[in-house]
């Protein structure tokens, strides 16, 4: 991503004093015959500290990962860690709801939401419940996918799709069928 | 879909459909400044001059500004080392082993009470106990990868202690669904067949 045109750019955006460093260098390969007119600045540590911060600012970082093609392998990574989060905040929401409910005189409890559920169409029952049971299995069957490489087995890129592959299918089928239950 | 979240990509991506159509360019970083401004014009030129070299070069498209870098904190000097913390089984191996048994024990926890189609109170409370551990230790190494400690150590101790607050008020909310209410396993069953 560094290329000699993108330092060019950054090179624009520097502080003052690298722009006189540049006309510097510049002087530099003037004839000798005229005087140089350039003169040096004096810097405290605080102004040599924030022109490194400046540069630092200016350094390469890494790209966003839209560059990257997508593989069974990150993306594969990607959702355990997305549908985890799901399920916990999911979680974490329920119980946080539960235990601040008496406060606002919220009607928070099984009964009431089991209640509420059933008056439901049929076709949103299976919806929300094809949201959870989604999540759920994904994030089910990739950790037993974790804990089987924790042991040190199936940890070859051949075997990193094999089982990428089972768990994709296993999720869809138990997602299906812990919904329609 | 990125550009939503980051302004930064939504002016990239006009500038490269401006250099596509051949009108001069204008950025509208929402992080223009008043020197950004004035030197705005000479940016444009830049940009124009590195898309037709982009295209010449390796690269086959315009280099993507994405985050702007976070704040930089020098501490000592340039060169000095990085902290190394010292080797603490706690932090390291032991850690390691009790995210795994957290990990290994949720299964038969989760499978068993509906396996089994008996509920056991204790059991129940075990399962939720555990889901709130393996989330905290999730939502912790989220934060750990995401707001590095040497970049943002002000929002890296606020979010740890965030979670800490949230995690007492959901056990606290866990401990009151298992003795008021039916526990998870049960309200699981009444909300399904609802």
């Amino acid at each position: 991503m560094f290329t000699r045109s993108s330092a060019h750019l950054k090179l624009s955006a520097l502080p003052k004093p690298f722009l006189i460093a540049r006309s510097l260098v510049a002087s530099q390969f003037r004839p000798i015959a005229t005087s140089i007119s350039a003169s040096t600045q004096n810097f405290s540590p605080d102004g040599a500290h924030s022109i490194l911060v400046a540069q630092r600012k200016q350094r390469p970082i890494s790209p966003h990962l839209g560059i990257y093609q997508p593989q069974l392998t990150w993306c594969g990574s990607a959702a355990n860690r997305i549908t985890g989060s799901i399920l916990s905040v999911g979680a974490y929401g329920f119980f946080a709801a539960y235990a601040v409910a008496p406060v606002f005189g919220w009607p928070f409890d099984s009964v009431t939401i089991a209640a509420a559920f059933s008056g439901l169409p049929a076709a949103t029952k299976f919806g929300i419940k094809f949201a959870v049971t989604l999540p759920f299995s994904y994030h089910s069957w990739n950790g037993i996918r974790h804990l089987l490489w924790d042991t040190g087995k199936a940890l070859d890129i051949k075997d990193v799709y094999r089982t990428g592959y089972v768990v994709l299918g296993l999720t869809v089928v138990s997602a299906i069928c812990l919904a329609m239950v | 879909m990125a550009s939503l979240f980051r302004p930064s990509l939504r002016t990239s991506a006009a500038t490269a459909v401006m250099l596509r159509l051949g009108r001069p360019v204008t950025t509208t970083s929402s992080a223009t400044t008043a020197a950004g401004v004035r030197c705005t014009a000479m940016k444009n030129l830049e940009i124009l001059r590195q898309a037709g070299m982009a295209k010449k070069g390796f690269h086959a498209s315009a280099s993507r500004k994405i985050l702007p870098a976070g704040p930089q904190v020098i501490q000592g000097t340039v060169n000095e080392a990085v902290e190394v913390p010292d080797p603490n089984a706690a932090h390291g191996s032991y850690h390691w082993s009790f995210e795994r048994l957290i990990s290994v024990a949720l299964i038969p926890l989760t499978v068993a009470p509906f396996a089994a189609g008996s509920i056991n109170p204790v059991t129940d409370a075990i399962l939720g106990a555990t889901i709130v551990i393996h989330s905290h230790i999730g939502f912790e190494s989220m934060i750990v990868d995401y707001i590095p400690h040497r970049r943002y150590p002000a929002l890296r101790k606020g979010a740890m202690w965030a979670l800490k607050g949230a995690t007492m008020l959901v056990l606290v909310g866990l401990y009151e669904f298992e003795t008021n209410d039916v526990g998870i396993t049960e309200a699981v069953k009444r909300v399904w067949k609802a």
